[in-house]
């Protein structure tokens, strides 16, 4: 498949008073491809902003190279394919959704009002497209921001933490939204640190730390694995001393105990094992490896 | 061309909505209002003081409203990040910079219309002399030069020095240029002059923008003062601002060029 983002050894440095020169990006290694939700995580101040900026070259790259939609970096023309929404966007309060609509539109000389009319459809404020930015709440103000990202009919989304500070039914409206525009074909890049949001909709994702790629790949490989938890009851831990557990872990409860172990590990000799000696198993719970874990994983590193 | 007409409408949609702006405003149209019952507190004729306040009146709130608009019009716009969705569409820097010049200047078009409008009802109602008040509308125009070029320097220096600064630096250039610019001048011209001062005068008038050109409330006040040819002293004085109007967008677009936003 082809790549709508690859960058190279893409390096920002900052010259910072106490800390001299500073790679706030550091050697940059991307890849995403075309038609996928592309999850950009980090903690704030890994660089996600200005990896961002430097995809929509609205700053220089101090090194390396970049492609957006095979177009090398600074290329004005691939402002015509993409487009962004970055975070808690302020709109000119006193126009209303139309105005807006109208207003990016003609930064790129669309004047299309079905268009625009079928767009705040889309975004489910057809109803309040009389209504000015001042009095939308701030779910509204996050589709009116998609709404506006769609007028030219985007083949890549940048898009800067769309679910933060939003009430749960606002998320389920945007991240419907987002699912969309993957159906649609779109290419959707998405930083954010809404976790659970980005595991839900990313087909992959990449973790920046410090400015540098932590891990990238297929969510479903990267969260491959997990965890299995036995509860077992009527048996001290002591009793178990005898018994292998490999990476796993025996935690002691009132009247039992509780094996966390890996998920490729051997179940049935750990059941076998404890109804030998007498325990009875109370639970066997399979718990996922969430991205929460392989987020604090990632960044507490060493 | 398109969108730097969008960026100035919304500009001056935004600007003539700006809270601050409307205060500055209304208080100089209030002051406008009560200028006539002015004319009691000098000896000269009630018209001459009127002329003169009212001219007063618009140049200073012109200039505060000027500044105003300008020196935060940038900056605001990379702290509310509405830059980022303008310049990732198909828009040049140099675009959006001119484009919020144009929406400035336009609002401040507005602004000063309104004034030079209540200057022209005045004059009918309470001096019954449209004709005068119409003649005034002429210092006006030149005012609006000024301020036109006033708002490209604070423009220009919005591209490097924060918005307190600006506000500062651009006032102090102001009031140089205005009330300071004769002085150097003939500072810089006179042979007796010490060779530094004379030196750092040139450089004031040489550098730093000619806005007395502009200040034409003497003729207006006291028409007894001619000026041998009014046509070609606003040419030349409208010719200045333009030039110096496009050397400030064109290091701000520069400036504006380089800058990491």
């Amino acid at each position: 498949m082809a790549a709508a983002i690859e960058t190279k050894n893409l390096t920002k440095t900052y010259k910072s008073k106490a800390h001299g020169l500073v790679n706030v990006v550091d050697k940059l290694n991307l890849h995403v491809e075309e038609g996928e939700i592309f999850g950009f995580l980090g903690p704030n101040g890994a660089g996600k902003t200005t990896t961002i900026k430097m995809l929509l070259s609205i700053i220089e790259a101090t090194e390396g190279e970049g492609y957006v939609l095979g177009k090398e970096l600074g290329d004005f023309d691939v402002h015509k394919l993409i487009s962004y929404v970055p975070e808690r966007p302020y709109y000119y309060e006193y126009m209303t959704g139309m105005e807006i609509l109208k207003f990016y539109g003609s930064l790129f000389g669309i004047s299309d009002v079905a268009k625009m009319e079928g767009l705040l459809e889309k975004v489910n404020l057809h109803r309040d497209k009389t209504k000015t930015i001042s009095q939308f709440s701030k779910g509204m103000q996050q589709r009116i921001g998609l709404a506006q990202a769609l007028l030219n009919d985007p083949k890549l989304l940048f898009l800067d933490e769309p679910t933060g500070g939003l009430d749960p039914i606002a998320h389920r409206e945007i991240r419907d939204l987002i699912l969309s525009f993957r159906d649609e074909g779109r290419t959707v890049f998405i930083s954010s640190h809404e976790l659970s949001e980005v595991e839900l909709i990313c087909d992959r994702v990449a973790i920046i730390n410090h400015g540098v790629i932590a891990r990238q790949g297929k969510l479903t490989e990267l969260l491959a694995g997990g965890r299995v938890e036995i509860t077992v009851e009527g048996m001290k831990k002591e009793i178990l001393s005898d018994m292998k557990i490999n990476d796993g872990n025996v935690l002691e409860l009132g009247n039992g105990v509780l094996f966390d172990v890996p998920a490729e590990s051997d179940i049935d000799a750990i059941i076998d094992g404890t109804r030998a000696k007498g325990g009875k198993i109370q639970s066997i719970v399979p718990r996922k490896k969430r991205l929460e874990d392989l987020f604090v994983e990632t960044v507490t590193a060493k | 061309m398109r969108p730097i007409l969008a960026i100035a409408k919304a500009t001056v949609g935004e600007a003539v909505r700006r809270k601050v702006l409307l205060i500055i405003f209304f208080i100089a149209a209030l002051l406008l209002f009560i200028a006539p019952l002015l004319g009691v507190l000098s000896a000269r004729s009630e018209k001459t003081v009127l002329t003169g306040f009212v001219l007063g009146i618009v140049q200073l709130s012109s200039a505060v409203i000027a500044i105003t608009l300008t020196v935060y019009m940038l900056p605001n716009e990379v702290e509310r990040r509405t830059i980022y969705t303008i310049l990732s569409k198909p828009v040049q820097r140099y675009q959006f910079l001119v484009g919020k010049y144009l929406g400035a200047i336009s609002a401040l078009a507005i602004m000063m219309g309104f004034m030079g409008l209540i200057t022209v009802a005045e004059f009918a109602i309470f001096q019954k002399d449209v004709a005068k008040g119409i003649s005034l509308l002429q210092g006006i125009a030149m005012f609006f030069v000024q301020m036109s070029l006033l708002s490209a320097v604070a423009i220009f220096l919005s591209t490097f020095v924060a918005p307190l600064v600006n506000f500062f630096l651009s006032g102090g250039i102001y009031l140089i240029g205005t009330l300071g610019f004769p002085f150097f001048d003939s500072f810089s011209r006179n042979p007796n002059s010490p060779a530094l001062g004379k030196g750092m005068a040139w450089l004031v008038t040489n550098i730093l923008p000619n806005f007395a050109s502009y200040n034409v409330q003497n003729p207006l006040i006291n028409p007894e003062t001619q000026i041998s040819n009014p046509l070609m002293y606003a040419l030349n004085a409208v010719i200045y601002g333009v030039v110096y109007i496009v050397v400030m967008l064109i290091l701000g677009m520069i400036v504006f060029d380089r800058k990491e936003v």
